[in-house]
């Protein structure tokens, strides 16, 4: 669904993105890991549209999206959940998840931007009391949860995560990942990038290693979770 | 002549005041909606009101179209100078900083000022009154009926911009470049149209502020730059960014003004604003409605 070959990125013209090349099959979760600073959230802006100093290819459905926008990618079914939240914190809860049905928020497609909000809804029932509170205003889980909610209603067939477990206590951890797994058992393709290793490796099928802007290690989730390297660096030994 | 009491007296110079507060708050509302958008302080926003005043005279008085029909065109002309304002001043610029988009917007109002010097001269124009210019006793106080139509024009403004911001989708979405440019267009909020929308938006309510204020006070080439003032200060004394600061912040200046030049002298008129303008800053340098939360969060 979504194959990036030799990405390379960069701030002014320092590389952050060295060649990065993966694969991302439809249907399945591919997480990506690596330490502060790897390059991971630079490839996820890279593929959204944000990240506009970059070379090489980025096909989603065998089409070079690459020089596209950001606003211009995501009409495309690519919605990314950016690193840190990033809702809009002076507008309503309502207005948030409003604003992720932009593209297509027309009368005519009334019933299904209520059809789509009631089942955010329902993955986050707790979005569903505060719908008016204003979104700045919401616990760190809860904005974490709004702003899934608000890429979802952007009728997405890849959603790019970008550490999405960040500053939360474990059982909205475990809250958010089981979601995760939920949206991926409806069909939505995921590109998981985690410092929490575990995590991501157990919720994905596939994944990769990235090391300053170089993919050093990839392979099934599970070979990962015991490979010694991993376990060394990134899971406490 | 007795009988014109000072109660009276001071009445009368409240709703001159009120009058020319609205304009000064319909300047400030067009500062704000681009400042929200963008950060940029657009200081062409006066010639916005001189250019509404100007080519509703020319349509209107010299070329003879009714008012239902020259209203509309001026507003939509001054509208297209907005739009090629952000077009060919602003979007260009290739590693915007805050500071040199300010400067682009000084640099196009000198130009815009020189164009319309070039047109129309360095004569003040006058416009006929919307509805005559026969006074009104209203409340012991004698007016024009032409400060009514300043005063509920900024009332309608503010009607529309507040079910814009609160009810369209696509306010929200210019709410949304304000607070977070990059997620808003992850949204697939085209963040350069907002742009251009907020420019478009701000130059029309200039433009129906120009339109409405020259009957009263006539207007000419180069008085947009004092009015930019003006507006500004009323932007600073309402709080940046804040609709009902800045509507707040106009009628207080424009009243401050009216007063002092009643009471006082009119010479000083600029100077009493200034005055105040610069005790709330030292008292409250956020603004009246300047807080962060309130500017932010209630947008009217
Ligand atoms: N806006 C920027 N300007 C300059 N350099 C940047 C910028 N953003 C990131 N970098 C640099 O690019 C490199 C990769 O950053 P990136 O944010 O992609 O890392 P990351 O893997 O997401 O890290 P983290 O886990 O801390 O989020 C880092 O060395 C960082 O300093
Ligand atoms: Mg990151």
């Amino acid at each position: 669904m979504l194959k990036i070959e030799n990405l390379k990125a960069f701030y002014d013209s320092i590389p952050a993105l060295k060649g990065v090349s993966i694969e991302v099959p439809q249907g399945k979760v591919v997480s990506i890991i690596g330490a502060n600073g790897a390059g991971k959230s630079t490839l996820l802006k890279s593929i959204s549209g944000l990240m506009k100093s970059k070379e090489g290819g980025i096909l989603y459905k065998d089409q070079d999206i690459s020089a596209l926008p950001a606003n211009k990618i995501v009409s495309l079914g690519i919605s990314q959940v950016p690193e840190g939240r990033q809702i809009f914190g002076h507008l309503s809860v309502q207005d948030n998840i409003n604003l992720g049905a932009y593209l297509y928020f027309k009368r005519r497609n009334r019933s299904e931007i209520e059809k789509r909000t009631e089942r955010v809804y329902r993955l986050f029932p707790i979005l569903k009391k505060r719908t008016k509170q204003v979104a700045g205003t919401l616990s760190g889980g809860e904005q974490q949860m709004l702003a899934i909610a608000r890429a979802l209603m952007g009728r997405p067939e890849l959603i790019l995560l970008d550490e999405p477990s960040m500053g939360l206590a474990p059982l909205i951890v475990r809250e958010i990942f089981s979601v995760i797994n939920q949206l991926n058992q409806t069909g939505t393709t995921i590109l998981l990038v985690e410092q929490n290793a575990k995590a991501a490796l157990n919720v994905a099928h596939h994944a990769f290693v990235l090391e300053t802007g170089e993919i050093v290690l990839e392979g099934l989730a599970g070979e990962l979770l015991d490979n010694p390297k991993v376990k060394e660096a990134y899971l406490g030994g | 002549m007795e009988e014109f009491s000072f109660a009276n007296q001071l009445f009368q110079y409240l709703i001159t005041g009120l009058t020319v507060g609205s304009v000064y708050a319909m300047v400030a509302i067009g500062f704000n909606i681009i400042y929200n958008v963008t950060e940029i302080i657009n200081l062409a926003q006066g010639e916005f009101v001189m250019l509404g005043g100007l080519i509703m005279v020319f349509l209107h008085a010299v070329a003879g179209l009714p008012l239902i029909l020259a209203f509309p065109i001026t507003v939509i002309l001054v509208t297209l100078v907005g739009m090629l304002l952000d077009r060919l001043a602003i979007r260009p610029i290739r590693q915007p900083s805050v500071l040199t988009l300010i400067i682009a917007t000084i640099a196009a109002s000198i130009i815009i000022k020189g164009t319309a010097m070039f047109i129309w001269g360095k004569d003040p124009f006058d416009l006929p009154a919307f509805s005559g210019r026969t006074p009104i006793n209203f409340l012991g106080a004698v007016i024009q009926p032409q400060y009514f139509w300043v005063i509920g024009f900024l009332i309608v403004t503010v009607i529309l911009l507040t079910l814009f911001f609160e009810k369209t989708i696509i306010g929200k979405a210019m709410s949304a470049c304000a607070d977070n440019p990059d997620a808003a267009s992850l949204m697939g909020i085209n963040v350069k149209w907002m742009i251009l929308l907020s420019f478009s938006l701000s130059a029309a309510i200039g433009a129906v502020a120009g339109i409405t204020v020259t009957p009263i006070s006539l207007m000419e080439y180069d008085r947009g730059a004092m009015l930019a003032i003006k507006g500004f200060g009323a932007v600073v004394l309402g709080g940046l960014g804040s609709f009902p600061g800045a509507i707040l912040g106009g009628l207080i200046l424009g009243t401050i003004e009216s007063f002092g030049a009643g009471l006082i002298s009119s010479g000083y008129k600029d100077a009493f604003a200034l005055i105040v303008l610069l005790a709330v800053l030292f008292f409250r340098p956020s603004g009246l409605l300047g807080s962060v939360e309130i500017s932010k969060i209630k947008r009217f």
